[in-house]
């Protein structure tokens, strides 16, 4: 008897079970990766958007979030398998992949869900999600664009005083700015006998912030690498010139000895480093997250209140983020944004969910708390946004800097134009040709000739 | 018992021509059955994909059109001539130095073998913390003892970059190789010394006659060992300069890497296939000269 009720529970437990799971199959699921964000505001408004998509459409959405270079190697490895999640959105798809993806048929066509969004979203954020297929021979909007960086200078205002300068002292000229921090200000700092460098500049070839940089410089005087179509245009005379007056100015730099030698060897996180020691007194950054670390650590909890008070001293006092200076023909500045972009891939199995996930996610009430999240490390791609009083208000001194550089404009990288410049970034041919001015000391006209005999290789003509 | 008894097969009607029952045969396979699972799994099949996925000849073409490659391949030979040789000829002075049986040079051998006993990753990082140019305890410290402002490039000239790989790379396999060596010299009869102490021979006649001759083949074998493990050797140059400064101090373990990171996993496997002219002859000679001393 006793075997029987045994036998009897046994079997009842045994279909609880087997129509729970059944239950729980039969939910439809969406499978998403994201980028873990730094702050934890931006994985709290991401969940927040989840749990509201969950509730308005009973789809199950199964988030996952990995560390930012995680992130991009594991999607490369699922789309070559063929078993990539339905959204993807990781912070370097737009360096490294999105393009390719697009170009080989990996994504798919989103037109549907942004023509409806494209009056609210920033013009050129937009275009940059306006990729060709080579499969089709046709360009469509084949991703979504969520944020956006700049590169910014950033400067230890008390470290300037120390040297004996002002903030009004610093040039406006692109000559005069560079020379300002490596001679006078790293100058006057070593007269006093402190081991501390003008500039904390990027020059190693592994690093993301070598070639955002270093294309900034390019931008300085005007060297136009790619046109709209894709070509490539360096070679023409005028572009030529201008990149070797821009390997030279961003060598000069490393050779007057403004930087710190291991700048050479640097990864990204590598510039910030040195700043946050106060090995150097100046650096450029894409993203104020310099500034940001220090906005954080005044709010951390887990800190003393000295180290608090110290953080928020400097974060509202002592570190300035600034505009990069003139052009070196005097002109203004132009600002080179990476667009992050989400993508659907071609192979996901919940195409249609996806699309409505994305529809949602890119909501201004919900994408913005997302992209505030970040503590103004990222920049919105929507226009409402972006005027939003957390960016346009001037009560943060960080953020508006950004604003404005927002305001004056903002162009892209040349990968959105053709896709084989991820790779060409990714080899980084333009911290390579400054390196072989500095290191094998060649003159700057022959790393050029070797900088475009190899982009051609990489990217057609 | 007969011969025909002790010839007499356990069960003859199976039989078969060459004198090996079928029953031994299935045995034998079954027993076999999982080594040549797990060499075919463990071996076989990465090899074998490996070389399949380098068949690719664009890669080739990609790769011999990289500048770097050129400059890399350089600098691999050179790392392999100059560590190779340097590490072992320091193992053979070393080793004549350890093999004295002293309670306090017992005590400085257990100290000696630390660096090949710990984990390469800290150690070599460590090294790389230590020769930072600014921040690093070298360049500090010169700047604080003798007021150098600008200490040496220590990983930031190409150069004194590329030696200080080489550095490490000894540094961290030497003691390996001399305890190899010791074991060789501790093998040597301590009469054909005695004998020749008393014939007059200096302590370089010793060497020369006695001590080279019974260690040249290990010596020899050991280096070619060596050379295949160092042309492998990736933690040395890529955890102390990441192939850096600027991509000009690549060796091919570094490149394949190098590739790899940048999405490129056709041009890494090409890049580690081109040693393979290299490498598989001197496997080659490898195992000849073990089979002659097996046979020995």
């Amino acid at each position: 008897m006793k075997l029987v009720r045994h036998f009897a529970m046994g079997t009842a437990v045994a279909a609880v079970v087997a129509g729970w799971s059944g239950a729980a199959s039969a939910q439809e699921v969406l499978t998403a990766w994201f980028t873990k964000g730094f702050y934890k505001g931006e994985d709290d408004a991401l969940l927040a958007v989840v749990d509201k998509f969950q509730k308005a459409t009973g789809v199950k959405v199964e988030l996952s979030l990995y560390a930012t270079e995680d992130c991009v190697t594991k999607s490369v490895g699922a789309v070559d398998a063929g078993t990539p999640p339905d959204v993807g959105f990781c912070t370097t798809y737009d360096f490294r992949t999105t393009g390719k993806w697009a170009y080989d048929g990996k994504l798919e066509d989103v037109s549907d869900v942004l023509e409806p969004l494209k009056s609210e979203l920033q013009p050129m954020a937009l275009s940059t999600t306006f990729l060709m297929n080579g499969k089709t021979g046709k360009k469509s909007y084949y991703a979504f664009p969520v944020e956006q960086q700049m590169m910014h200078i950033t400067y230890w205002k008390d470290m300037l005083e120390e040297a004996g300068f002002k903030e009004a002292d610093i040039p406006k000229t692109w000559n005069g700015y560079w020379d300002f921090w490596c001679d006078k200000v790293q100058g006057s700092l070593r007269a006093k006998g402190k081991r501390i460098y003008g500039i904390g500049h990027p020059m190693g070839i592994a690093a993301s912030d070598t070639f955002y940089s270093f294309l900034t410089f390019a931008n300085a005087y005007n060297a136009k690498v790619v046109d709209e179509n894709g070509k490539i245009v360096l070679d023409q005379p005028e572009n030529k010139k201008a990149m070797v007056e821009a390997v030279k100015s961003y060598a000069n730099i490393f050779q007057r000895g403004c930087t710190p030698p291991s700048s050479v060897n640097w990864l990204d996180p590598d510039n910030n480093v040195a700043f946050h020691n106060r090995t150097t007194v100046a650096t450029h950054n894409a993203t104020i997250s310099i500034a940001g670390k220090h906005m954080d650590d005044m709010n951390n909890a887990s800190l003393t209140a000295e180290q608090r008070a110290q953080a928020k001293k400097n974060y509202e006092d002592n570190i300035r983020t600034a505009e990069f200076p003139l052009k070196a023909d005097g002109s203004k500045m132009t600002n080179l944004a990476a667009v992050k972009t989400a993508v659907i891939f071609a192979d996901a199995k919940n195409k249609k969910r996806a699309k409505e996930f994305m529809a949602f996610f890119m909501k201004d009430e919900n994408l913005r708390p997302f992209v505030e999240g970040s503590a103004g490390r990222w920049v919105p791609t929507t226009l409402k946004a972006i005027e939003a009083p957390f960016w346009s208000d001037g009560k943060d001194p960080h953020r508006a800097v950004v604003y404005k550089q927002y305001k004056d404009g903002t162009v892209p990288f040349q990968f959105v134009y053709n896709y084989n410049f991820t790779t060409v970034n990714a080899e980084n041919v333009w911290a390579k040709a400054v390196n072989r001015v500095v290191q094998d000391k060649i003159p700057a006209e022959q790393a050029v000739d070797e900088m475009i005999a190899r982009i051609k290789q990489i990217a057609g003509s | 018992m007969s011969t025909a008894a002790m010839t007499a097969p356990i069960s003859a009607p199976r039989e078969d021509k060459s004198g090996f029952t079928r029953d031994r045969a299935v045995w034998g396979a079954i027993m076999l059955a999982p080594y040549v699972l797990v060499f075919a799994v463990m071996v076989v099949y990465p090899v074998a994909y490996g070389l399949w996925l380098g068949l690719n000849w664009n890669s080739y073409r990609a790769l011999f059109a990289d500048p770097i490659f050129i400059r890399t391949v350089v600098n691999t030979i050179i790392f392999l001539f100059v560590a190779v040789n340097l590490k072992f000829l320091i193992a053979l002075l070393l080793s004549g130095f350890f093999v004295q049986q002293r309670a306090w040079i017992r005590i400085v051998l257990v100290l000696f073998i630390l660096p090949w006993a710990v984990p390469s990753i800290p150690t070599i990082l460590s090294f790389r913390v230590m020769l930072n140019p600014e921040n690093g305890m070298v360049n500090q410290q010169l700047f604080q003892w003798f007021g150098v402002m600008e200490g040496p490039g220590w990983l930031t000239d190409p150069t004194l970059a590329f030696v200080c790989s080489i550095f490490v790379h000894i540094w961290k396999s030497l003691p390996f190789w001399t305890l190899i060596l010791i074991t060789g010299r501790l093998a040597i009869a301590q009469d054909l010394y005695e004998a020749a102490s008393v014939d007059g021979a200096n302590r370089w006649q010793q060497f020369r006659f006695i001590t080279w001759p019974s260690l040249a083949t290990l010596y020899v074998t050991s280096t070619m060992l060596s050379m295949i493990w160092t042309l492998g050797d990736f933690n040395s140059v890529y955890l102390l300069t990441g192939g850096g400064p600027g991509d000009l101090n690549h060796v091919l373990a570094t490149l394949g890497i190098r590739y790899m990171r940048n999405n490129n996993l056709d041009l890494g496997i090409a890049s580690i296939i081109v040693a393979m002219p290299l490498i598989l002859p001197m496997v080659f000679v490898m195992v000849k000269r073990l089979s002659k001393g097996a046979e020995a």
